[in-house]
């Protein structure tokens, strides 16, 4: 068995923090719920390392498979068991070490509250664990991955950009038109940029469309009241005023009805753990994946729909086929519509006009001379 | 053209969601609200795909506001979300114009653990041939010495790596024969606890 060289290794390791599984956090609004429940948490370079704790292994001798099932998502360069750090009874704690991060990222990601030979286990980073030249590698490795992949999605997108030259301005005005109400300045730029990052990395193809609530789109601004400066151009852009939620839900709405169908409708993480974005990398999206579309939008759609059937409706036509849910109101009585005495009323007053047409002209004259006797005031 | 249109759809959607939490985290009265899509966000700048997204939304600035708060969770994910977003040349460039360094330099002196570790590394993202004069002045750097021997492996690694990579011998040296003499903690450097 590999041991290590740290000189601490015969002192009781603490149990840090950020070793304990946090409680997850039960109050998220759906639109920004993931699949997976997830505790408040943010992850930086500093809590991940090469270094994976595994507790809860059942202590029935499986090492060998414990470090077999590790192996499967990169190269182990060092693993032994944790005999000082507390542990359930009847439970093994383990440290791995992986050559590289992304393995152990993925191996966390994989064995972290599975099952393992009846056991529960919880895998956790230990970066305490790393040598000063390791948390050294590990900065610079990730500062290099960042940069690296920024520059890639740079060149991607004037790459894309000369491609799409000339369809670039017809897709532009659709683009504008597709994107929240307003942006029209700013968008035919960044959506186009925005359009290359799927294609940047190759392996990830499609950001999961969460439904957005029907809000006012705004970059962060500052009250008044900072004087931090900052000289952003859209917030110049922005002609829709805050208190126009009505209009702004409304075009929301259109909005959303104009974008393509083509949209992953996988609901993503709330970006708790990176390791979500990965694993959806791994489901290319396919050719038009069903619209995930929220419920307001159904509602508002069927309400706008029936609006505009009972304008027909007015005229008196009600489609018979349609399906009456609801206890059923008597019928009224049904009339006869070519029965005579429905015309009485007409008859009469057509007769009495004809009588009054006929009468001379002499009786209006008679009339005005009457009038025009002076009323007696009392 | 399918793909093309579901490429600008992805692209401006993800914008569009991350314009949304922005908008939520500043609508929204309940902290426990904030604190979520404030670590959101955070955990969105881990991914380098969505950088360039977030300086347009001016995150940066928002993440630098909530250095100053007196809820210790909105200030661990502020500079968490800062020193994920620091390792961008582009995004350490947006943060530096905001004069930054006072606020990261600021969060040393946190009780939590995490919140310092951020500190460190964003200010070690932060360090340029311009900043570097602000970055590792006196302060900065006795504190840095006392974090190396501090009894937490992950404080004494980031600060042996600040020390060694972001200041010269010299530097060191000089702020160090400064302490001669006095007892760490008199210095008044408070010490974060797990």
């Amino acid at each position: 068995m590999a041991g290590f060289t740290n000189s601490s290794c015969w002192s009781t390791p603490e149990v840090y923090k950020h070793h304990e599984q946090q409680k997850i956090c039960p109050s998220r609004p759906k639109y920004r719920e993931g699949r997976r429940l997830k505790a408040v948490k943010v992850y930086t370079i500093n809590l991940e390392s090469r270094y994976l704790m595994l507790q809860g292994v059942p202590a029935i001798g499986v090492m060998t498979e414990l470090i077999e099932l590790s192996a499967l998502y990169g190269v182990v360069e060092e693993y032994r068991v944790l005999d000082e750090y507390p542990a359930e009874q009847f439970t093994e704690v383990y440290l791995i070490k992986f050559q590289k991060l992304t393995s152990a990222r993925a191996a966390k990601r994989h064995m972290d509250e599975k099952s393992f030979f009846g056991g529960l286990l919880h895998v956790c980073y230990a970066p305490e664990y790393e040598t000063v030249e390791d948390t050294r590698l590990k900065l610079q490795d990730r500062r290099r991955y960042v940069n690296r992949t920024t520059q890639n999605k740079t060149k991607e997108q004037d790459h894309w950009d000369e491609e799409r030259k000339k369809p670039m301005s017809s897709d532009a005005v659709a683009t504008t038109a597709r994107t929240s109400s307003g942006d029209d300045q700013r968008s035919s730029d960044t959506s186009n940029k925005g359009e290359t990052s799927s294609t940047s990395q190759g392996h990830y193809l499609g950001f999961p469309l969460l439904p957005l609530p029907p809000q006012e789109f705004l970059p962060y601004r500052h009250a008044p009241s900072y004087d931090r400066l900052y000289s952003y151009q859209a917030n110049q852009c922005r002609t829709i005023p805050t208190e126009d939620k009505m209009g702004s839900l409304h075009n929301a709405i259109n909005t959303k009805q104009q974008l393509a169908p083509n949209i992953s409708s996988v609901p993503s993480s709330s970006g708790g753990d990176r390791g979500i974005v990965k694993r959806l990398s791994k489901n290319p999206p396919p050719a038009a994946p069903p619209r995930f579309v929220p419920r307001t939008t159904h509602l508002e759609n069927r309400k706008r729909k029936i609006v505009e059937t009972n304008k027909d409706s007015l005229f008196g036509f009600v489609d018979k086929n349609e399906i009456l849910i609801g206890p059923k109101l008597p019928d009224r009585p049904k009339m006869d519509m070519a029965d005579e005495s429905l015309n009485i009323t007409a008859n009469m007053i057509r007769n009495t006009l004809k009588k009054v047409a006929s009468v001379p002209e002499v009786k209006p004259t008679e009339k005005k001379t009457k009038s025009a006797k002076p009323r007696r005031r009392i | 053209m399918m793909s093309g249109k579901g490429h600008s759809a992805t692209g401006s959607d993800r914008f569009e969601y991350l314009q949304t939490l922005v908008t939520e985290f500043q609508d929204t009265d309940s902290d426990e609200a904030k604190e979520q899509v404030l670590a959101n966000l955070a955990n969105f700048a881990y991914d380098p795909r969505n950088l360039e997204n977030l300086r347009t939304l001016q995150v940066t600035d928002l993440f630098l506001d909530m250095l100053t708060e007196e809820n210790e969770n909105f200030v661990e994910f502020g500079i968490g979300g800062l020193c994920n977003l620091s390792m961008d040349r582009e995004c350490r460039d947006q943060i530096l114009q905001s004069e930054a360094i006072p606020l990261v330099t600021g969060c040393l002196s946190s009780r939590r653990e995490e919140t310092v570790l951020s500190a460190i590394t964003t200010l070690m993202n932060l360090t340029t041939a311009a900043s570097r004069s602000q970055t590792t002045d006196t302060a900065v750097l006795q504190c840095m010495l006392r974090f190396s021997i501090s009894q937490s492996p992950r404080l004494r690694n980031l600060a042996s790596v600040f020390l060694q990579d972001c200041c010269t011998e010299e530097q060191v040296a000089r702020a160090e024969a400064q302490m001669q003499g006095h007892h760490p903690t008199a210095l008044g450097i408070p010490l974060p606890k797990d």
